[in-house]
């Protein structure tokens, strides 16, 4: 699976929770894990969708270092079997 | 209704009274594996004494909140150990500082980054047996080492159970961080000191299916989880009661839990009182009763004082004068603010911290300034600092100064002129907060005089 078809797929499982998030237009460097975006709580269910779409699993204690779309589809990416 | 009849001194008086009186009873269930307390009780013993031949004084856990975690504290206690516990999520260089702090000479947790911590490990303490010492994160200063006792938890974990008791036939979910005192003490102690089962949550990526799998009958939540688990309807059926502490819950969330016939208890502690002090246990849930062991008393500005001599800190570590400046001959000054009704119930009705003092002797009451701008403004990610004496509003995420100054206008008019915002900082960065969701003061003023 290419990167972009990762970032296509992120992006889908996000606008799924979160439809409102569709009118931003994300991009690589969008910061979405914050309050102004997706709240802590929000961004374990979309964390949680996404491990088990792309079949990897990331370290809790790397979940609150990711924040922009970016970093997640690069945290994913590291992990693709 | 059933209630707990000990009120144990320490964690080995806890697992012993239960290992003999209900050896075969489940007492910690994670992922698939049930330990009874004969079994629990057992591989502590065994665990600590093999921690007693290592010759180490100060251990530093790492909190995964795994069967695992909580037998290596409850041995780490019984060979009279100090110890430490730490968030495994803070960065590395957070953690290094902490555990030079607090004199950590083992650590325990992920292997790797144990590893990468190992450089940091001291020398260890002297006077350790006993101590378990809590970090707090106090929304306006810098996170201090709060030094409890295994007695003063389970004298806190009695406290609360006098007053919302548990049946062994309960089973309650800890979801909460063990390194959190509310989390520890009302997400596993409150369950054992009552013989019940304490099912361990197995982290963030099983808030979803945690109540499916242990099928629990109590849980201990942050509001903003009780909400989460409220709108992904991953709450079980046989869950009757939650407890809710550190933070304000807002009532769309009570009536939610209350549809589902589940009985929402507030509590009210602070980790220096080794967790709650007041709880709700009928009718209105914002209306809390004091806890038997404690005496609260209101100050002449409405501030809440404590004593609670069996659960109160021994102090911050190595910190007294910051214990002076809120432990005073036994009487514990915790910022915040309350009343009481004419029932004699306590009321929480905002934090005595969250003051902006003017140069002029006016007070911003932050809570109540920000809602009104965020109001205005229609946005909820603000909050307000001074930037030398004036008020400073810091704007997280996209906006353009000018449109929000002539959003404000109207407000602004109807303040007085030293209160009203003089500058706008617009950041992409979110605004430090705490696990519950306060707003760091502290460390937004450092981000701010780091700007400036």
């Amino acid at each position: 699976m290419t990167r972009q078809e990762v970032l296509e797929q992120t992006k889908k499982v996000i606008y799924d929770c979160f439809p409102d998030m569709k009118e931003l237009d994300l991009q690589e460097d969008s910061v979405i894990n914050t309050d102004t975006a997706i709240d802590s709580m929000g961004f374990v269910l979309v964390i949680c969708k996404l491990e088990a779409l792309f079949d990897v699993r990331i370290p809790e204690r790397q979940w609150q270092k990711l924040q922009t779309l970016g970093d997640v589809v690069d945290a994913i990416c590291k992990r693709l079997k | 209704m059933w209630r707990c009849p000990v009120r144990f001194d320490s964690f080995e008086h806890l697992l012993s009274h239960f290992a003999l009186s209900t050896p075969d009873a489940p007492a910690l269930r994670y992922e698939g594996t049930t330990l009874s307390f004969a079994a629990l009780f057992q591989t502590v013993q065994k665990r600590a004494e093999e921690l007693r031949k290592g010759g180490k004084s100060c251990l530093g856990v790492l909190c995964d909140g795994s069967l695992e975690n909580v037998i290596e504290i409850f041995a780490a206690s019984l060979a009279g150990l100090q110890i430490v516990l730490l968030d495994a999520s803070l960065e590395a260089d957070v953690l290094k500082t902490l555990i030079r702090y607090t004199d950590v000479d083992l650590l325990w947790g992920d292997e790797e980054l144990c590893d990468e911590l190992s450089l940091a490990l001291m020398a260890g303490v002297k006077d350790g047996r006993g101590k378990i010492l809590f970090f707090t994160s106090g929304t306006t200063e810098r996170a201090k080492a709060v030094v409890l006792t295994d007695r003063s938890l389970c004298q806190s974990a009695w406290n609360g159970s006098a007053k919302l008791p548990l049946s062994p036939d309960d089973t309650l979910l800890c979801l909460l961080p063990l390194g959190h005192v509310f989390g520890f003490v009302c997400g596993l102690l409150w369950g054992l000191s009552c013989g019940a089962c304490v099912a361990l949550g197995r982290g963030a990526r099983h808030y979803l299916d945690d109540c499916d799998f242990y099928r629990p009958t109590a849980v201990s939540v942050v509001p903003l989880l009780l909400g989460f688990l409220l709108k992904q309807k991953c709450i079980n059926p046989e869950l009757k009661l939650v407890l809710v502490g550190a933070g304000d819950c807002p009532p769309a969330l009570l009536q939610a839990a209350g549809a589902l016939g589940i009985r929402v208890s507030f509590g009210y502690g602070l980790t220096e009182t080794s967790s709650g002090v007041a709880i709700s246990v009928s009718g209105d849930p914002y209306a809390m009763e004091v806890c038997p062991d404690d005496t609260i008393t209101l100050a002449e500005d409405g501030e809440i004082l404590i004593e609670a001599p069996s659960c109160m800190m021994q102090g911050y570590y190595k910190r007294p004068d910051a214990t002076r400046a809120v432990l005073r001959h036994g009487v514990f000054h915790t910022g915040d603010l309350g009343r009481f009704d004419e029932e004699g119930k306590l009321h929480i009705t905002g934090r005595k911290k969250d003051i902006l003092v003017l140069p002029d002797g006016t007070k911003i009451f932050l809570p109540e300034y920000e809602s009104a701008l965020m109001q205005a403004l229609g946005h909820t990610e603000l909050a307000v600092t001074l930037r030398g004496e004036r008020p400073l509003l810091v704007y997280s995420g996209e906006g353009d100064r000018e449109k929000l100054r002539e959003k404000l206008g109207e407000l602004m008019r109807t303040l007085p002129r030293g209160q009203q915002i003089a500058d706008i900082l617009i950041t992409d960065e979110p605004l430090p907060r705490t696990a519950t969701g306060k707003i760091k003061r502290w460390e937004l003023q450092q981000k701010v005089s780091d700007k400036t």
